[in-house]
């Protein structure tokens, strides 16, 4: 396979302390890639190596096979989508937009040419004349968008494109942004640290921690198999229990028995991991006389502690002596049933949606 | 802070009277009729006429004209270029705060010898020349001052964002860094300026025992051991008048960041 | 590479300051270890004899008179300047940067001209004379211009926006829920400013004073305008040295001393800036 963008065991050390860690990644021509990690992780620090403002302490970047690793920002056909946007205050939307294509030396009738049909495609025509600071947040976020696209780089990285805007903006401007990125077939990297975004947007997510890479690979990849604990954790929600290993049985703390189909890892101390989704709530039973088929693989007994509704669906906080646990029921689940805080439950899930990690 | 408010307002009535008594008697006393430079004969602005047939005075104001602007048009290029180049650095030298700050805290009694003495060693003619290259020494560090501070409240991925669209670091700092410093950088040059024109003590030393050196404030200082004339009056309100003008342009300019704390 | 664009940015200036501030002040100190020539000019053997002389009593005495001038005006400016900030910090918030702004606006005005200003108001036909003739006074009345009353006053006028501005800066930054804290806590007006507010703003009244001192002490334009002729201090004295006496290198010396004082207190003030920037402030 040939990647469009290699980044090769690209390390960033500040004094002893290492920003970026030796991440390796490839990124396909026309990918919608996202970095996703907490503040610290390295994510930045990995996208402003790219654009070219920190200079790798190691490793080399490659894009469409040209070493760029050494290359001033000015002269990567890359482009930055700033954080803060960093629009030039004093000049207007137009301008701003023009002022890359000035920099190519661009003949004056076609640096107009672009701009306007650039001012087009982001629905910004009417606005040409304006100054930043007379603009509102979305449509400030759509003039660095647009200053940035005008340039028709490799490709586009954008940092936290989205952060500054409110949360009904934003999840707009997540599908305007996979549209724009559609129309216009650059490769994208985003940065950000909001797991949701980079589940909607991305065509694959790269997770950072302390400046590793600890897992790529598509949405639904990071979310059905997450390859540690970290991963599991930050991608949505997800359930710990604590586990005591007998040889190759499993059981919770209390003795409880847990079943699986993933490898049981070799650490001495390990954790079960399972999404609210998988659970399955049922009136407390006492009986065991249940047929053997009918049993669920894993069976645990815990009094709800508190109910949140998110949107139609019903979030149940669950105390249980394994551990707390979060159940995750849609409204029609919830109503057949007779749920409130104090009432004792069962909780039950599959085997197979059972998996394993060292604590 | 709860203080009772007659107490405060006392104060201020108090210190208002001594900072403003002082300098609104002098302003009164120039519209003086009579010789006498401190004795009320009635208003007249005949000083104010004589003032301007006075050829030593008008050499001197010239003289410290062209010393102002050309040691501000220096100081407000090195004192920019400066400023920038401290704060693009990640890592603060010591050093060189330390070479910013000191124009600043040195007494001019001290710069004014060194200067005298390096000149007099180094054969330089003493003249309005060598107080033009004195002046830019402190007036520098102020627009320094002044830019550093727009610098620090300036959001820096602008300038970067300017580099990744394909520019220079030369067209970046022409077309955006400079006029987005505009309003600081006027603000600086116009404080040097008002300072250049104000200064005293390094222009006595530098300038040389010529006549055609002597600056405004010097010419003053000479006026004043001679003795007290309806003629200081008029010039220390002029000069007066014509500094709190250009600082509160300056002010204006910069946004109140000159005396805000 | 940032940093060396930085260093090309910064390079003008530096050479600037480099040739005409640190070049002339290291001069400086050479000198004071030469000796003086037959003719005004420096003779360049080695010795500390310049130094020796600084500190002979005559000189000496000139050092502590400039000393306790410039403590004196320092103290009484610190004073009033705090005063004043305290007032304005008490003012209601949206008042406060104009009323600041004009009692920093005569610091802007020519130095020249405010001491003028108190020939002016202090000499023997002046308006303090006039006033007390007007309220019928007619016994003798003492000499006000030229004595060292004269200089101090100067010296507080001149300085005094600094100190307000000095003080003013931490004042205005301190929380008031923590007077009230204090107030809450059953401390009275007298505890809570003397226990919480002077501490916390203890750094703005020590940087005001230093900054008044050092200012002071090597001032030579308001005790040769204020103080007459014969009044000398330490400014003066290097004056002579370098305009009259062409003693350069005992100048050197004097200005020697006079730096290492004032480096001493800056030093002092630095401290005391670094220990006092406490929290509570907003």
């Amino acid at each position: 396979m040939s990647a469009f963008l290699s980044v090769q065991d690209l390390e960033k050390r500040f004094g002893t302390q290492r920003a970026v860690d030796g991440v390796s990644l490839d990124i396909r021509q026309g990918e919608f890639f996202a970095l996703l990690g907490a503040s610290g992780s390295g994510k930045t620090t990995l996208l402003r190596m790219l654009a070219g403002f920190e200079a790798p302490s190691s490793g080399r970047v490659l894009l469409d096979g040209q070493d760029i690793t050494a290359l001033a920002p000015n002269r990567r056909p890359v482009n930055l989508m700033f954080q803060s946007y960093a629009l030039f205050p004093h000049m207007t939307v137009a301008k701003n937009i023009a002022y890359g294509l000035e920099m190519e030396r661009l003949a004056r009738g076609e640096i107009a040419a672009r701009v306007d049909e650039m001012l087009a495609k982001v629905q910004l025509a009417h606005l040409a004349g304006r100054k930043p600071d007379q603009l509102s947040g979305g449509q400030r976020q759509r003039v660095a968008l647009a200053r940035a696209l005008v340039k028709r780089p490799k490709l586009l990285l954008l940092d936290e494109p989205l952060g500054a805007l409110d949360k009904k903006l934003r999840s707009e401007m997540q599908l305007e942004l996979k549209r724009i990125q559609h129309e216009f077939g650059i490769t994208f990297i985003v940065v950000t640290h909001d797991q949701e975004e980079a589940l909607v947007m991305a065509d694959r997510i790269a997770i950072l921690k302390d400046g590793s890479l600890l897992q790529c690979g598509t949405p639904r990849e990071v979310y059905e198999q997450p390859l540690n604990r970290f991963a599991a954790e930050f991608i949505g929600v997800m359930n710990f229990i604590p586990l005591i290993r007998n040889g190759d049985s499993l059981t919770t703390m209390t003795g409880a028995p847990i079943s699986t189909v993933a490898p049981v890892p070799n650490d001495v101390q390990l954790v079960a991991a399972v999404r609210p989704e998988r659970l399955e709530i049922g009136p407390l039973r006492l009986d065991t006389s249940a047929s053997e088929s009918a049993r669920p693989d894993n069976r645990l007994t815990g009094t709800i502690t508190a109910l949140a509704y998110h949107g139609l669906d019903l979030q149940l906080h669950i105390a249980t002596d394994a551990a707390p646990i979060i159940a995750r029921l849609t409204a029609d689940q919830a109503e057949s049933r007779d749920l409130g805080p104090g009432k004792t439950v069962t909780l039950s899930w599959k085997a197979a949606d059972t998996k394993l990690f060292p604590a | 802070m709860k203080a009772p408010a007659s107490l405060t307002l006392t104060i201020l009535v108090l210190v208002f009277a001594f900072l403003y008594i002082p300098i609104s008697v002098l302003v009164g006393l120039s519209f003086n009729a009579g010789g006498m430079p401190t004795a009320w004969t009635g208003f007249s602005l005949k000083w104010y006429g004589s003032l301007f047939q006075n050829q030593d005075i008008l050499r001197a104001a010239w003289n410290t004209l062209i010393v102002a602007l050309v040691s501000t048009f220096f100081a407000t290029l090195l004192g920019t270029l400066l400023a920038i180049g401290v704060e693009i650095r990640r890592r603060r030298g010591r050093m060189i705060e330390t070479l910013i700050f000191a124009p600043m805290v040195i007494p001019d009694i001290v710069l004014a010898i060194a200067l005298l003495s390096f000149f007099s060693l180094t054969d330089f003619r003493l003249g309005l020349h060598t107080v033009i290259l004195s002046h830019v020494v402190f007036n520098l560090a102020f627009v320094c001052a002044v830019v550093r501070a727009r610098l620090r409240v300036f959001d820096w991925s602008v300038a970067e964002a300017s580099a990744d669209l394909g520019a220079s670091m030369l067209v970046t700092l022409w077309r955006v860094m400079l006029p987005v410093l505009a309003p600081a950088i006027i603000a600086g040059a116009l404080l040097a300026f008002t300072l250049s024109v104000d200064e005293f003590i390094i222009a006595f030393f530098t300038a040389g025992s010529s006549r055609a050196s002597i600056t405004l404030p010097m010419q003053i200082y000479s006026m004043i051991r001679f003795g007290i004339t309806p003629e200081i009056n008029v010039l220390a309100v002029l000069v007066m008048v014509f500094s709190l003008v250009t600082l509160t342009l300056a002010q204006r300019f910069n946004r109140g960041s000159l005396t805000g704390p | 590479m940032q940093d060396r664009k930085s260093l090309f940015l910064m390079t003008p200036a530096l050479a600037w300051l480099t040739a005409f501030m640190v070049v002339p002040c290291l001069l400086i100190l050479t000198l004071a270890f030469f000796r003086r020539g037959v003719y005004g000019g420096i003779e360049y053997t080695f010795t500390l004899e310049n130094l020796r002389l600084v500190i002979d009593p005559l000189y000496a005495w000139i050092f502590l008179k400039s000393a306790w001038i410039a403590g004196l005006a320092a103290l009484i400016a610190s004073v009033i300047g705090y005063a004043a900030a305290f007032a304005i910090a008490a003012l209601p918030r949206r008042n406060q940067p104009l009323v600041l702004f004009f009692a920093i606006l005569p610091f802007w005005s020519n130095y020249l001209v405010r001491t003028y200003a108190w020939i002016v108001l202090l000499n023997r036909e002046g308006l303090i004379v006039g006033l007390a003739r007007g309220l019928g006074y007619e016994g003798e009345l003492p000499a006000m211009l030229y004595t060292e009353t004269a200089v101090v006053i100067g010296l507080v006028y001149n300085y005094l926006p600094f100190v307000i501005l000095a003080c003013y800066a931490p004042l205005s930054r301190l929380n008031p829920e923590i007077a009230e804290a204090s107030s809450d806590l059953g401390a009275s007006g007298w505890t809570t400013f003397r226990r919480v507010i002077l501490p916390m703003s203890f750094t703005g009244l020590a940087t005001g004073f230093v900054f008044v001192f050092v200012l002071s002490i090597g001032n030579f334009v308001t005790p040769a305008l204020l103080g007459g002729g014969q009044f000398q201090m330490v400014g003066n004295l290097v004056y002579a040295q370098f305009l009259t006496a062409n003693d350069w290198p005992f100048g050197a010396a004097i200005s020697m001393v006079l730096i290492a004082v004032m480096m001493l207190f800056l030093t002092l003030q630095t401290f005391v800036a670094e220990r006092g920037s406490g929290g509570g402030l907003r």
